[in-house]
């Protein structure tokens, strides 16, 4: 009798926690957790099929760089659509010309019950106009953007002309949660094929190497980032104290340094 | 067995003269600095020593040479070893300096007024409070007397240097009756930059100071008494000329309460226990240097908190033999920080020791073995327990930068020893030794994060899989002691395995700017150091003394390397004509040059070699009622010869002439 009581409650604790850990998806990259609940509301919009978009993401300021966003599809009754084939096309206008962005398709996930992807915003707002266009099951929803600049003395995203004659783009993969020691570190990489295609670049080798430009060294023991597919690059950067550091990143292909890029982190 | 160099050693350093060996007293392994004592006849000599400074007292014994920073906080070695290799303590208590640039050795925060001896050991021994290859030094406090001949007595000094406008005032009050006895001192110091040979200022060599102890000794019957010590000591202002910056303040707040049974006529004879607290804050401050010397300004606080206790006994077997044991625990925990502030961008913010703590549970046990009238041998050992972690996240996460394992370790340390003594005659005596000692790293050593050494001008990084430091050591030595002529003469050789010093991690950059490279402190194989003393003294005719005091130490590595620190033969002698309260004493110090050093791989420079001579008089007034005055006037380096000594980091000079007043009223 005893025993059967215990057991009843292990399972109801076994239960309850196997749904909390449901409630919070992890990122496939960085194996960040930021439970659903948390995600926040910036935008809704309704497509010519009737159906309710709605954006959300982990702060309602956006700022330059990669940055997570969710969706939620809901019917015009209010009810989760989960089986609708989406993607983002941002769009930057700059009044001269458009380009877009590299981005990572959002996929359904059931725990959460959002649809998740990525947008590498690339500019601020100062420079020009982001529209984030949504396509449902082949009709768009649209969203402006305000972009924020990152703050001073951070740089999470670059564009570099190759000594190849192609143009990439590198941003660094959130979260920043930056400690003294050792920090996983993660970057993905993206080649602009064409104004509005960015496809993600596995190839590259990269050597990479943290600085403290207002002393002028570097740090011991870092694990240059190596691709672990779909344009993410992975290693681990040692930044024996706070302050700004810039980790400067070579971009190697055959021998040839393609790439010299930098991001700078501030903590 | 070295019970005969601590007799010869107060007749050496200049005063009163002791009783013959008392077989009965206590195994005794070190040689004594006395500075107070309750004898009548200590009144003259403590009226010298008080007035001097702890570094004074420390650099005229044999065997210990001082590492120099500044005017201030000099750093004490022992036959060429220092920091974690030799257990400095104070009263038996032990305590860690906060600093990590070694700018205060615990010696730093106590004062003469605070003392009544100096206890050294070149040795290990079965008093040492933790486990070290090199011995150590203890520094004994004044304790108030029950029952003193005047209720109320004490002494009043102020002394005046012409050198540094160096200034001092010192007291020390004591009030007695047969159950309780209250003893009061304080001392304070102050002095601006000194100047070397041919008035040479040396800039950021100022210091002030002061320092307040207290003591109160409750009997609670004939043999058990309790007693409570709280010393306090604050300086501020300290300037370091040979490092990078000099100290805003360095405080310690050291606390203790003792109880100590004694019982003559029992088997077990006493046992005392103390328990104690003792705390540091000390800063680093670089903004009284001009700014073209500072590349970037930068705060490096550090505090050490250390609380403890011990519990020793002895026990007297049977005639031949005296056991003594000790057990005894402590906990320190250091932390040091740094934060840098460039022209442009972001503050910067390191842990450079990351909250490191040790725990260590130490037990000594030893035996006085009195074979016969002349063989004496005392032998026993120590086996201590050290516990290491770091204690905070954000320290953890700082040790990831250097080191993947886990912080938290257990090292198993000891020492042994054996010394035995052969009395040939009550004139002559030999005695040789033959010890073993371990040591763990330092937490410095284990955790320590671009700690920065001036002197090879590289940044160090702990390390964690160090082994630790072990050494044989063996000496021999001789007493005579005739009616005219004392001397006492030794030799050493110690041999270390797993000898911990740093080494180049030539991939790696420093962070100190200019700084040459990062080294990490890990284990060489070997390291041999080997040396001795010889002290001569001689009284042709009664009124005069003629003495020498003379040392030596020779060290060098696996790789035949000279190892730093190590001071070439050093020789002090003293004519001394004492008539009717008068004293006349001229000095000279000298040195050899020191050519044995390894500037590439330890970053060390030779130094040249020197003499110098000091003169003073002094006039003992005895007044009624027993109270006297003491006068003395003294030149220190008549010629004002330009000189610096081989520890002395950066090579910076030394002072020049200096002309020294001081008086002293005992009451």
């Amino acid at each position: 009798m005893k025993n059967i009581f215990l057991l009843s409650l292990i399972s109801a604790f076994l239960f309850t926690s196997c749904n909390k850990e449901n409630d919070i998806p992890v990122d496939q990259i960085t194996g960040e957790t930021t439970p659903a609940s948390e995600y926040i509301l910036l935008k809704k919009d309704t497509t010519d099929n009737d159906l309710v978009v709605e954006l959300y993401a982990q702060k309602e300021i956006i700022e330059i760089g990669y940055t997570h966003l969710y969706v939620k599809i809901k019917d015009f009754n209010g009810a989760d659509v989960e089986n609708a084939a989406i993607s983002f096309i941002p769009i930057m206008d700059m009044g001269m010309m458009q380009h877009s962005s590299p981005a990572v398709q959002p996929v359904f996930n059931s725990s959460s019950t959002f649809y998740e992807g990525k947008v590498v915003f690339t500019m601020d707002s100062e420079m020009g106009e982001w529209e984030l266009d949504i396509m449902v099951n082949g009709e768009s929803a649209s969203f402006d953007i305000e972009v924020m600049k990152s703050p001073t003395g951070t740089k999470n995203v670059g564009s570099y002309n190759g000594t190849d004659g192609k143009s990439y783009i590198v941003s660094l993969i959130k979260p920043f949660n930056w400690t003294v020691g050792l920090n996983d570190v993660t970057f993905l990489v993206n080649k602009r094929a064409s104004m509005m295609s960015f496809p993600a670049v596995n190839d590259f080798i990269i050597v990479m190497d943290p600085q403290m430009t207002s002393m002028g060294h570097g740090s011991p023991n870092n694990i240059s980032p190596v691709s672990i597919g779909n344009g993410y690059y992975k290693g681990q950067a040692n930044f024996t104290m706070t302050g700004d550091w810039r980790l400067n990143l070579d971009l190697i292909k055959a021998g040839d340094t393609i790439v010299m890029a930098n991001i700078d982190i501030l903590f | 067995m070295k019970k005969f160099i601590l007799i010869s050693f107060p007749l050496l350093l200049g005063g009163s003269i002791f009783s013959q060996e008392d077989t009965l007293r206590f195994p005794q392994t070190y040689k004594e600095i006395i500075i107070q004592g309750h004898k009548k006849e200590n009144k003259e000599k403590t009226s010298v020593q008080l007035q001097l400074s702890t570094d004074e007292l420390l650099s005229t014994t044999p065997g210990i040479t001082l590492i120099k920073r500044g005017n201030f906080a000099l750093e004490p070695t022992i036959r060429g070893l220092s920091a974690g290799q030799i257990n400095i303590t104070i009263d038996g208590m032990q305590m860690f300096g906060a600093c990590t640039d070694r700018m205060d050795p615990i010696s730093s925060y106590i004062e003469p007024t605070n003392l009544e001896k100096i206890q050294l050991s070149t040795t290990p021994n079965g008093e040492q409070a933790g486990s070290a290859p090199g011995g150590g030094i203890n520094f004994a406090l004044m304790k108030a007397q029950l029952g003193a001949a005047k209720k109320f007595n004490g002494k009043l000094g102020a002394g005046y240097q012409t050198n540094a406008n160096n200034i001092q005032t010192l007291g020390t009050f004591q009030y007695s009756t047969k159950r309780w006895a209250l003893l009061v001192n304080g001392i304070y110091r102050k002095a601006d930059n000194y100047q070397a040979a041919n008035r040479q200022e040396i800039l950021f060599s100022q210091f002030e100071k002061w320092n307040a102890g207290v003591n109160l000794v409750v009997a609670l019957n004939e043999k058990n008494r309790i007693s409570l010590d709280y010393i306090q000591d604050e300086g501020y202002n300290i300037g370091y000329p040979a490092l990078t910056m000099d100290v805003a303040f360095a405080k310690a707040y050291i606390s203790a309460v003792t109880h100590k049974y004694e019982n003559g006529s029992r088997k077990l004879r006493s046992i005392e226990s103390k328990f104690y607290f003792n705390f540091i804050d000390h800063a680093m401050d670089d903004t009284r240097r001009p700014a073209e010397m500072v590349p970037m300004h930068m705060d490096m606080p550090g505090t050490s908190r250390t609380f403890g206790m011990y519990s020793k006994a002895k026990y007297v077997l049977n005639s031949k033999h005296i056991l003594t044991f000790e057990f005894n625990l402590f906990q320190n925990y250091l932390h040091a920080e740094m934060t840098m502030y460039p022209d442009f961008g972001s503050e910067m913010f390191m842990l450079t020791i990351p909250d490191g703590q040790r725990r260590t549970a130490g037990l000594n046990v030893s035996d006085t073995w009195l074979v016969n009238q002349k063989i004496k041998i005392s032998y026993g050992g120590r086996a201590e327990v050290n516990l290491s972690d770091i204690t905070t996240e954000v320290g953890r996460q700082t040790l990831t930068s250097f080191y993947n394992g886990e912080a938290a370790q257990t090292r198993i340390s000891g020492n042994a020893f054996a010394q035995a003594n052969y009395k040939l005659s009550n004139k002559f005596s030999i005695f040789a030794g033959l010890n073993y000692g371990q040591r763990p790293p330092s937490l410095q050593e284990i955790y320590g994060f671009y700690l920065f050494n001036r002197v090879d001008n590289h940044d160090y990084l702990g390390n964690p899989d160090l082994k630790n430091e072990a050494s044989f050591n063996g000496n021999i030595g001789v007493n005579l002691k005739y009616k005219k002529l004392a001397i006492s003469m030794e030799g050493f050789v110690n041999s270390f395995t797993n000898y911990i010093t740093g080494l180049v991690l030539p991939e790696f950059s420093n962070m100190t700017i200019g700084a040459d490279g990062v080294k990490q402190f890990d284990n060489i194989s070997n390291a041999l150091l080997t040396g001795g003393e010889l002290t001569v003294k001689w009284n042709p005719i009664k009124s005069l003394t003629v003495q020498s005091v003379n040392s030596y130490t020779y060290g060098i590595d696996e790789s035949r390397s000279f190892l730093p620190f190590i001071p070439p033969f050093k020789s002090i002698n003293s004519l001394k004509y004492g008539y009717s309260g008068w004293n006349v004493k001229l000095e000279h110090v000298g040195a050899l040059a020191q050519s044995n050093v390894s500037t590439e791989r330890f970053g060390e420079g030779t130094t040249p070699a020197f003499n110098l001579m000091n003169f003073a008089v002094q006039k003992h007034i005895e007044l009624s009622n027993d109270k006297a005055l003491h006068l003395e006037f003294g030149v220190d380096n008549i010629f004002d010869t330009p000189y610096y000594e081989h520890l002395d980091v950066m090579k910076i000079q030394r002072q020049g002439v200096n002309f020294v007043m001081r008086t002293t009223f005992v009451f």
